[in-house]
């Protein structure tokens, strides 16, 4: 963290989780010169604090997942570049938050664990993407519903699960990302978080995390294997989902570990484009 | 409206569905209001106002409700057991198939 942030914190007085991340939202505006934006006063007054969100990155911290401070951002329309939810922090580290409204002992280790991870985070090594060579174009199959286009790109090396996620499978790789079905209904992507570089998946585990005002949606992946490279232009551009998630909108690359097996569980285009189709028109009535 | 299948196995032999701890729940229905498959009952009236009516209506794998629970209170099966259930089952098919 070696920018200066605009912190925006949930505030949640009521919860333990909320009175976290405002302690969190004090100390780094206290003692690492970030600014706060207050979310009840920037409700009514939002005014008070454009200057300060247009000339810095935007921080939220989210006390638990109803999410209410990147609900606000949402709605005032400021750009979050960066964000916490104080709950998955704690899962992270193991450590179980109670009904109690006071920093106690257990609490204000927390509160250190997670200060100590922002303020380091910037000395990190910047972790290089390894090219992995996989170029991605792709002829579409399309149709219509509403003002809604779904595509499906139509190659034999692109598997799907029924979860509405693809993997693009070149030798001992696979780049992963969402379908269209994904993308027409969250709307506007808001927020991607990768998933973590170096990380180890099951197939249908989770791998990274987007996020538009109507929900969050996990990637759920098609095939098992080692990230070894994830799409950090989405972290700046989480759009480029909506306007093509197969393409420049891909998620992340996997070295694969056990494609032969994942491949049961896996189908091609032609039984997805049915499954997906018949999905849109169960929703759409 | 409920898929019958799941990776050509019969929907109802896959045990995949949210579990409310009633301990945790405030009844705030975000999860209700979110799930597009009817899978959970808002109940008005009664003293459990929420329930899952269509454990079958869930989507395998998705855990997306509980991304919109404050209190954490929804849980689901471990997904290596069910991938590894749904591969058994494909299996014990095939072979009296
Ligand atoms: S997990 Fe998904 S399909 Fe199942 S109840 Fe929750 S939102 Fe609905
Ligand atoms: S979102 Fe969580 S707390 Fe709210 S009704 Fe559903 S289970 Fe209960």
């Amino acid at each position: 963290m070696v920018e200066k942030y605009a912190v925006l914190p949930c505030n949640g007085l009521d919860k333990c989780a909320g009175v976290i991340s405002r302690e969190i939202a004090l100390r780094l505006c206290g003692e690492a010169g970030h600014e706060i934006i207050c979310p009840v006063f920037s409700r009514i007054a939002e005014v008070k604090y454009r200057k300060i969100i247009s000339e810095h990155p935007l921080f939220v911290i989210d006390g638990c997942p109803t999410r209410c401070a990147s609900k606000l951002a949402v709605e005032k329309n400021f750009k979050i570049s960066n964000k916490i939810t104080v709950t998955e922090e704690a899962k992270k580290s193991g450590i179980e938050l109670n009904d109690t409204l006071q920093l106690r002992e257990k609490e204000q280790a927390l509160i250190g664990i997670i200060l100590n991870d922002l303020m380091n985070t910037g000395n990190k090594v910047t972790q290089t993407i390894e090219e992995t060579g996989v170029s991605c174009h792709f002829d579409y199959e399309t149709f219509q519903k509403g003002k809604f286009l779904f595509r499906v790109p139509v190659n034999k090396e692109i598997f799907f699960n029924e979860n509405d996620c693809w993997a693009y499978v070149s030798g001992n790789r696979a780049r992963i990302g969402v379908t269209d079905f994904v993308q027409q209904n969250l709307s506007d992507i808001l927020f991607f978080t990768p998933p973590e570089m170096g990380a180890e998946i099951d197939q249908f585990g989770e791998a990274g995390e987007i996020e538009s005002s109507k929900s969050v949606f996990e990637l759920i992946t098609p095939v098992s294997g080692k990230v070894i490279a994830v799409n950090e232009a989405l972290i700046q551009k989480p759009e480029l989902i909506n306007e093509n998630p197969y393409e420049l909108g891909w998620i992340a690359d996997l070295e694969l570990t056990a494609f032969e097996n994942d491949k049961e569980l896996l189908i091609g285009f032609d039984k997805y484009f049915e499954i997906m189709k018949r999905k849109v028109n169960d929703l759409n009535g | 409206m409920s898929e019958t299948t799941f990776m050509g196995v019969e929907r109802e032999k896959i045990d995949w569905k949210p579990v409310i701890d009633y301990a945790k729940c405030n009844f705030c229905m975000e999860c209700a209001k979110f799930c597009p498959h009817r899978v959970f009952e808002i109940r008005e009236n009664e003293e459990i106002k929420l329930i899952v009516k269509n454990p079958f209506n869930c989507v395998v794998f998705c855990r997306a409700c509980s991304k919109t629970c404050g209190p954490d209170a929804l849980s689901f099966p471990d997904k290596n057991e069910t991938s590894q259930m749904i591969r058994e089952i494909r299996k014990e098919a095939e072979n009296n198939g």
